[in-house]
């Protein structure tokens, strides 16, 4: 494990501003997240979880603060550069999986390669290599309705690792899920961090979720504990 | 898999609302072909006229008649290389007295050389000529008469009272699309000849075929000038100047016709619209996700605007598939039939097929772009909170 944190927000503030109205999510946060950890996060109902989430992402800017996210300062980047760093360096797992109905499962997954220079033969390979690592390669075929929650989530994880991206972001990935398939996508997102170096910073609110993180922290009103 | 196939899936999504949305545009674009078809069949007639006739009426009205003697002084005139005649008969049919049809008593000798786009096998040209009570039909007249070569066809006369035999001699078909296939001429004689000694020998009008269409003009008025000084005075002037002045009446509607296809148009902007938009609204989310993992606003525009076009596609493809049967085979069948002076070749344009795909397209994509536009300007965490 390197010295240098591959996340690291100092001093962040995110205030919301709907009309007149501002509200302040957080203020002076300071989070590290080492190369190679699992790190859940957890914390009440509108504490800031996807908040600060969302700005590892590069899916947001602080109103005040630095984001340095696998050696970028996101909080100076424009939107376009901001994509440019999410397509390259960013998995995102979602709680409701997010997969397009209208696309297979490895269609889907090669979704994200559309942005980038590969040609169709390469592509479809590195979907397909990452529906195995996923343990979805036989159902490359199947339309998100024809899969069950935990298929699609591991189908979504697959789409989040096609590109090899450095950091996975997950909010809530088994939020939607019953105890076994949660399990299941839990041990794969282990095997990731473990096998693949995937660095993984998760919000849950599930205990056991947890315990499958190396790290847990505790986010309220904003501030870590 | 590529943004035009995902574009495509994406219209095909919500299958019920497509298929209205189709339908109604469908419905919208049969309208407008019909339309722009009423106006080029309208044209066509005077687009066709040919050049290098002039008619020649009686200056007062076109009800009243010449003294046959006219002919030979017009056949006279410089620059005029041939002169028919030919008189309103206004007969019908007495097994159908309401459908109407042309039908005039000509000169056998030169009609069919100066309307030389009617065509009619040598062979029954001279069968006509040699019979007396012969009688030539339009395609579309024997047709709807149920007449075929060699049959009788008695007609009732109305102008002329009583009933006419005819022979039928032959069935002409056009090579000019402004030719009315739905007319039957008889030989001038008969009718001359059976009319009390105080009647006879007048004509309706007469028609000249020139050596040079750009001196039109010019030989109508020369043959007026010949008349001037006689009790009967004449009115000439050129088949497309004809046509011209008698369209002149029908321009008002015309340009109506133009602006309910402008209507039209607009209905079908607003159909387009409504789908396009409640499409996008439905799926803000998925542009949220597609905008997590890297697309670019631009390419939340391009997937828009590739559906659209997608669905102007399908739209106009149905629009213009359902056009031909209804506007060639239904409509204009009977038009052609039925109202051959005005609409003697009732066809879709391929100018109108092009132009209704290609609105259809173009209007898709233009009802896309607020929805587009106003998609790829959300942030990317707005467009995912319109989530579950
Ligand atoms: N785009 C936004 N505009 C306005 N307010 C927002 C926006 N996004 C989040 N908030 C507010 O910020 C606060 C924190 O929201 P956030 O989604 O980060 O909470 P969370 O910890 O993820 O909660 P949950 O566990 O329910 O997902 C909430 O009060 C929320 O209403
Ligand atoms: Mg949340």
């Amino acid at each position: 494990m390197s010295a240098e944190p591959i996340v690291k927000l100092s001093a962040v503030n995110k205030t919301y501003f709907r009309g007149s109205e501002s509200i302040p999510v957080l203020d002076g946060l300071d989070f590290e997240v080492p190369d190679g950890a699992f790190q859940a996060l957890m914390g009440p109902s509108g504490s800031g979880k996807s908040t600060l989430l969302h700005l590892i992402a590069g899916l947001d800017r602080p109103t005040k603060g630095s984001v340095q996210v696998a050696g970028k300062e996101l909080s100076k980047m424009s939107d376009a550069e901001l994509a440019a760093f999410r397509a390259n360096h960013i998995g995102f797992i979602f709680q409701s999986y997010n997969l397009l109905p209208v696309l297979t499962a490895q269609e889907n997954v090669e979704l994200p390669l559309l942005l980038t220079k590969l040609g169709r033969g390469e592509r479809k390979t590195r979907a397909q290599t990452a529906l195995r690592v996923v343990g979805l390669e036989e159902r490359m075929g199947h339309y998100p309705r024809q899969l069950s929650g935990g298929q699609e989530q591991r189908v979504a994880i697959a789409r989040a690792i096609v590109n090899d991206p450095q950091i996975l972001v997950a909010d809530e990935p088994t939020g939607d899920l019953d105890r076994k398939s949660a399990d299941d996508v839990l041990e794969l997102l282990g095997r990731l961090n473990t096998e693949l170096k995937k660095t993984i910073v998760m919000v849950t609110h599930d205990p056991a979720a947890a315990e499958r993180a190396t790290v847990t922290r505790h986010l309220n009103k904003g501030a870590l504990q | 898999m590529n943004v035009v196939s995902l574009a495509a899936r994406n219209v095909l999504r919500n299958r019920t609302r497509t298929i209205l949305t189709v339908l109604g545009v469908a419905v919208a674009i049969v309208a407008f072909v019909l339309l722009r078809t009423v106006v080029t069949a309208w044209n066509v007639a005077v687009d066709y006229a040919a050049k290098d006739r002039v008619a020649t009426r009686h200056k007062v009205s076109f009800v009243m008649t010449l003294p046959k003697r006219y002919i030979d002084t017009i056949r006279g005139v410089r620059g005029v290389r041939a002169a028919t005649w030919a008189n309103w008969f206004g007969a019908r049919d007495p097994r159908n007295p309401d459908s109407f049809f042309a039908n005039f008593a000509v000169d056998h000798r030169s009609y069919l050389d100066v309307f030389d786009e009617m065509q009619v096998p040598p062979a029954d040209v001279a069968a006509w000529k040699a019979d007396r009570r012969g009688a030539i039909v339009g395609d579309v007249l024997a047709r709807s008469l149920g007449v075929r070569k060699g049959d009788r066809l008695t007609l009732e006369g109305t102008i002329f009272p009583g009933n006419w035999e005819f022979n039928i001699r032959g069935i002409y078909t056009a090579t000019r699309r402004s030719v009315d296939r739905s007319q039957l001429i008889f030989h001038w004689d008969y009718l001359n000849e059976s009319l009390p000694e105080s009647r006879r020998d007048q004509i309706g009008w007469t028609v000249a075929r020139i050596d040079d269409p750009s001196r039109a003009a010019e030989i109508s008025r020369a043959i007026d000038r010949t008349f001037d000084s006689q009790d009967v005075q004449t009115l000439s002037m050129s088949e497309r100047q004809l046509n011209n002045s008698f369209m002149a009446m029908f321009d008002t509607l015309l340009d109506a016709l133009d602006i309910i296809s402008i209507i039209i148009l607009a209905i079908l902007l607003l159909l387009l619209g409504n789908t396009i938009a409640m499409g996008v609204r439905e799926r803000t989310n998925e542009y949220g996700v597609l905008r997590a993992l890297g697309f670019l606003p631009r390419h939340v525009v391009t997937f828009i605007v590739g559906e659209a076009v997608v669905l102007g596609l399908i739209a106009g493809v149905a629009g213009i598939g359902l056009s031909y049967p209804v506007v060639e085979y239904g409509l204009g069948r009977f038009l052609e039939e039925n109202m051959g002076g005005f609409f003697p070749y009732f066809r879709i344009e391929p100018t109108t097929t092009v132009a209704a795909m290609g609105l259809a397209v173009f209007l898709g994509v233009v009802a896309s772009l607020v929805p587009a536009f106003r998609a790829s300007r959300l942030t990317v965490t707005d467009a995912l909170r319109r989530l579950d």
